[in-house]
């Protein structure tokens, strides 16, 4: 089953309910938040438009941040990023990889929405989605919350020519599915998010595979080269034997060997 | 003990506050400084000792890693495990009181900690959501800045220097001194200030019970004695808390001066949201682009002061276009003559000149409005209290809405219903009160001031400086100050942050001094209450039980409050307060029940309920409205309780009184060369200046910013981010305040969140966090009509330095 968050920026008013009642029912620290509105402007006085960036983790289905986990404590669960901090490294690869600059590091250690997991998990709705009163959040199946994404940007475009799903394929199609009533970029929010780096691709696909490869390759020469030194080693006892049975001394020979 | 090593630790500790629950995490012992370090102690502390009072176990581990039942490592994910799996989750229900809207709420409790409070689904007010701020109940309680005991000062009048001491000395020490008060002056000298939503035992039961008309709460003259004046001229009925908008059949809202999104009243928001959504168009009246205006089809960004002008434009529109609902008009309203004549110059081309707004602009949306009557309202907003002329501005609004034909009207404005609920059997009260309040039962207005037991009416100059309404707390500073008309020689303050509520702050210590006494009550340390002679610690919302909150609506309801814990410290509820005192000044009989349960359930057994049976059905209880026309038709009664019987669209008793029968435009004064007028407003995670010292949300909304113009902030050399100070024409100070420099303003005014700059000491977090407007209000305008104080007369200029 893959679920995913419905936010409608045509209704959010920046009231910020979502971002304490995310705090308290997460018991976050002093200094975090899952959630940051960031209000944006265009325009001059008096022609103007603007809204609420909600900054908050996309749920990327190809998401950078488990790309580059070296330790799994990312991963994906049921469409949505989760994240375990107890298997959290503190390297910050995450960090420098989100293309929407989304977890932060926090008592040393990765920090992100991972989508109420426990709180979902026992029955329960996000705590985002439960409070927020101008009902701009829901959550629930991805291809029903997509399909309703696209009828709420069809009874927009009056209002709203510009309107427009957000998060339908960007980063292999979000989490977190955005209804915009403007393009992206009037909130800064990038209209095709960088693809995980191909640094971060050739990390994951390939050095880390290879590096892998290159240690059993390592082991296994070692092993192979172990094989022949005590064959060599061997043969060559057989030889002093040998000699020894001919009545030749070589006593380099012997002593070095022992010292092998 | 515990409290002199939790004070001792406290003293050195920085600003930063502990987070929203008793899981509290704080920055690890890595790479920390001594301030960090301190700061995990202090927390811990705190922790430790809220298990210590709720298992009673003697608190040992005061600096070891004792972080609460199941808690494991810091570096968790958070929490884990869940709180809501560490023990059985018991639900209380509650109505919120970290604005004074009171949405229902279902709070959670685990092992005797509360952690999380959620809106009620039941609740018509929440419907089972919550704003931030309502959010942060929970950090609320847990402000480690609480008053912890009741105390009795040692030094000075104002100096802050108290002596702890029993409920037992404080609460004899306070009846000693008002009745002796009592005996001198007469009971009228006792002035009660109360707030927030406990006031009622305060403000209410307690004044009126004694004696004294001079009780008032500041959401009266400081907020909407105006809008609910001139509603009841017009109308005959106030406004009441909630503001009748019919939004699920709407198509045209108008906001004038309201701030819908950052003003984060839940339902409103919700309401509001839903409409716009369904499709109805929205104009937005702000010399602001508010997170409302961004909302809107139409922004006017009106020159500030100049509403009034504005409106008469529009009702000219309607009258001479003929655009009016006259069918309704005819049927049910008098003086459609005298307005057809009196409106006929404030022509739109006329206050297109003085409003800043084009003739255009003005016809366009006059337009709008009336196209779609009569689903098309001006929402009546909340706090008017701008220039002194207030009353006759919302006359014009209320003018306006009739002839779109609202009220009763699906889609318009529908008439709020009081619930049914008998109070509980009382002997006659001494005096009958005149507090009035936002969420206050529609009262009647007598035509005599009622007469305290002494013979004196109350102090505040209504019917002399002003013509009607609720008693007036500012207009109570100055006899407190004169003895004119006569002595008002002790004051109770009940949740009002005095000093960062009332305009002229200066006038208001120079009252604190003269008083022979003065009592807090309070949950917190606010700036006042350093000048108490007595401070009484008060339990929060969800340590106590309260008065029913009973809501007039579309679908009047009853709420509830049942307490999730036990009173923290040495705290205690403002009802057993007020009982305890009434039984020591002589007023047994008001207070015969012996628990509140006892009065609860007495109150409930009138509408066939208890506590027990209202907490089974989910915390609210809901009996049927009468919001249409035809509900009042069928009954053959007027919904309409003027004189006539009808809408008065001219009003003789003002007219009688010396002022305009019908509202013409009044200029107000403009700002000084180099000054700025000073608006304020809410900002969306804080409550008039209550709660900038909650964790939580001083965590996520620390501070105030300064909205100025951005070509205006270049001009003078600033940018966004840069501190400065402020400095009104009279030379009064306050800061220091962050630039924003924006587009969202116009360049005549400058605009701040209202509640900051706070000078308390005992609050960590709010003490000297950025500028108050209250101390820059070196005046205000009195309303004739309302005694409302006009507070949006200030001007400022940026200066450098305190």
């Amino acid at each position: 089953m893959t679920y995913a968050f419905l936010l409608d920026m045509s209704r959010c008013i920046g009231c910020e309910a979502c971002v304490v009642a995310c705090k308290s029912g997460n018991q976050l620290p002093v200094d975090r938040q899952y959630i940051k509105l960031i209000e944006h402007t265009s325009g001059t006085f008096p022609d103007l438009t603007g809204g609420f960036q909600n900054h908050r983790c996309y749920h990327c289905a190809d998401a950078a941040c488990v790309a580059v986990c070296p330790t799994g404590a990312l991963f994906k669960e049921d469409g949505l990023t989760r994240l375990n901090r107890d298997a959290c490294s503190g390297c910050g690869y995450c960090v420098q990889s989100c293309p929407y600059e989304i977890p932060v590091m926090s008592d040393g250690r990765s920090s992100k929405c991972d989508a109420c997991a426990s709180n979902v998990g026992a029955g329960g709705s996000p705590w985002c989605v439960t409070t927020c009163p101008a009902q701009a959040l829901k959550y629930g199946d991805r291809d029903e919350i997509l399909a309703e994404a696209k009828e709420r940007v069809a009874a927009l475009k009056d209002r709203y020519p510009k309107a427009q799903v957000y998060g339908e394929t960007q980063a292999g199609g979000l989490g977190l599915i955005l209804v915009l009533p403007d393009d992206p970029e009037t909130l800064d929010i990038p209209a095709d998010p960088p693809a995980t780096p191909v640094v971060v691709d050739a990390w994951k696909e390939v050095v880390q595979p290879l590096s892998m490869g290159a240690t059993v390759l390592a082991a296994a020469g070692a092993g192979v080269l172990g094989i022949i030194a005590r064959r060599n080693h061997m043969a060559e006892l057989r030889e002093v034997d040998d000699e020894k049975k001919a009545g030749v001394t070589s006593g380099d020979a012997g002593s070095e060997e022992v010292g092998t | 003990m515990l409290d002199n090593m939790a004070k001792a630790i406290r003293v050195h500790v920085d600003v930063s506050g502990p987070g929203t629950g008793p899981g509290d995490e704080v920055a690890t012992r890595r790479g920390s400084s001594i301030d960090g370090s301190i700061r995990v102690a202090r927390v811990q502390l705190e922790i430790t000792r809220r298990q210590f009072l709720a298992a009673g176990v003697a608190g040992t581990a005061l600096l070891g890693t004792g972080m609460g039942p199941g808690r494991s490592n810091m570096a968790m994910n958070y929490p884990d495990p869940p709180w809501f799996t560490e023990g059985e989750v018991v639900t209380t229900y509650n109505y919120c009181d970290m604005c004074p809207w009171k949405c229902g709420i279902a709070v959670q409790t685990v092992n005797g900690q509360v952690m999380k409070i959620d809106g009620n689904s039941l609740d018509p007010k929440s419907r089972g959501m919550l704003c931030g701020r309502g959010q942060a109940g929970v950090s609320f309680m847990n402000d480690p800045d609480r008053l912890q005991s009741p105390m009795i000062r040692t030094g000075e009048r104002g100096e802050g220097k108290f002596r702890e001491v029993s409920w037992e000395e404080a609460l004899d020490y306070t009846a000693e001194k008002i009745l002796a008060i009592k005996d001198t002056y007469g009971p009228e000298a006792l002035a009660i200030f109360g707030h927030t939503t406990g006031d009622f035992w305060f403000t209410d039961y307690f004044a009126q019970a004694w004696g004294t008309p001079n009780a008032a709460k500041p959401s009266s003259s400081l907020c909407l004695s105006p809008r609910d004046e001139a509603s009841t001229l017009t109308l005959g009925f106030p406004v009441g808390g909630h503001e009748p908008m019919d939004w699920d059949e709407i198509e045209c809202v108008t906001l004038i001066g309201s701030h819908i999104g950052e003003d984060s009243r839940n339902t409103v928001m919700q309401d509001f949201i839903e409409s716009r959504s369904r499709g109805a168009q929205v104009i937005v009246v702000d010399p602001r682009f508010s997170s409302a205006a961004a909302k809107a089809d139409y922004w006017l960004p009106i020159k500030p002061g100049t509403d009034t002008a504005l409106l008469l434009a529009w009702i000219n529109v309607l009258v001479t276009e003929d655009r009016f609902d006259r069918a309704y008009i005819d049927q049910w309203a008098t003086g459609l003559d005298e307005l057809t004549t009196h409106i006929q110059e404030f022509t739109p081309e006329w206050a297109a000149g003085i409003t800043d707004l084009s003739a255009e602009q003005i016809r366009t949306t006059a337009r709008v409005m009336s196209d779609r009557l009569p689903q098309a309202a001006i929402m009546p907003g909340r706090h008017v209290t701008w220039y002194g002329n207030d009353s006759q501005r919302m006359r014009a609004v209320f003018i306006l809405n009739s002839l779109l034909g609202v009220y009763g009207r699906h889609g318009g404005m529908y008439f709020n219903k009081s619930p049914f609920l008998e109070p509980y059997p009382h002997p006659p009260f001494a005096v009958t009160g005149s507090s009035g309040g936002c969420s206050a039962e529609p009262g009647e207005e007598s035509a005599e001031l009622p007469l305290g037991p002494t013979g004196k009416a109350r102090a505040d100059g209504a019917r002399e400086t002003f013509l009607r309404g609720p008693t007036a707390m500012q207009e109570l500073i100055d006899p407190m100050i004169t003895d004119d008309p006569y002595r008002i020689a002790g004051l109770m303050i009940y949740g009002v942050n005095l000093l960062n509520s009332i305009p002229i702050p200066s006038r208001t210590i120079e009252a604190l001094k003269k008083l022979d006494f003065v009592l807090a009550v309070d949950v917190l340390p606010q700036e006042h209450v350093a000048w108490a002679d007595v401070v009484f610690p008060e339990a929060t919302f969800l340590e106590r039980y309260d008065e029913l909150s009973t809501v007039p609506y579309k679908t009047p309801f009853i709420q509830m409050r049942e307490p999730a814990v036990p009173p923290m410290y040495d705290t205690m509820p403002g009802w057993m307060m007020a009982r305890e005192l009434g039984l020591r000044v002589g007023l047994d009989a008001y207070f015969k029940w012996e628990t509140i349960e006892e009065y609860l359930d007495i109150r409930l057994r009138s509408v066939g309920s208890s506590l027990e049976k209202m907490h089974d059905a989910g915390g609210v209880i809901i009996q049927d409205g009468k919001p249409y026309l035809e509900d009042f038709v069928a009954d053959g009664e007027s919904p309409f309780h003027t004189a006539s019987g009808k809408i008065d669209l001219s009003v003789a008793e003002l007219a009688e009184a010396g002022l305009d029968a019908i509202p013409v435009y009044e200029p107000t004064e403009e700002p000084p060369d180099g000054y700025y007028r000073l608006l304020y407003g809410r900002n969306p995670l804080h409550t008039f200046a209550k709660t900038q010292n909650t964790p939580v949300l001083s965590d996520v909304s620390p501070e105030n910013e300064l909205w100025i113009n951005e070509d205006e902030a270049t001009a003078l050399g600033y940018v966004s981010g840069d501190k400065v100070w402020l400095e009104n024409d009279n030379g009064d100070r306050s800061g220091p305040i962050a630039i924003k420099a924006t587009q969202r303003i116009r360049k005549d005014a400058v605009f701040m969140a209202h509640g900051f700059g706070q000078n308390a000491e005992g609050l960590t977090l709010a003490n000297g966090r950025g500028a108050s407007d209250t101390k820059l209000m070196s005046r205000y305008k009195l309303d004739p009509i309302s005694g409302g104080a006009g507070m949006r007369i200030n001007f400022v200029r940026l200066v450098e330095g305190g």
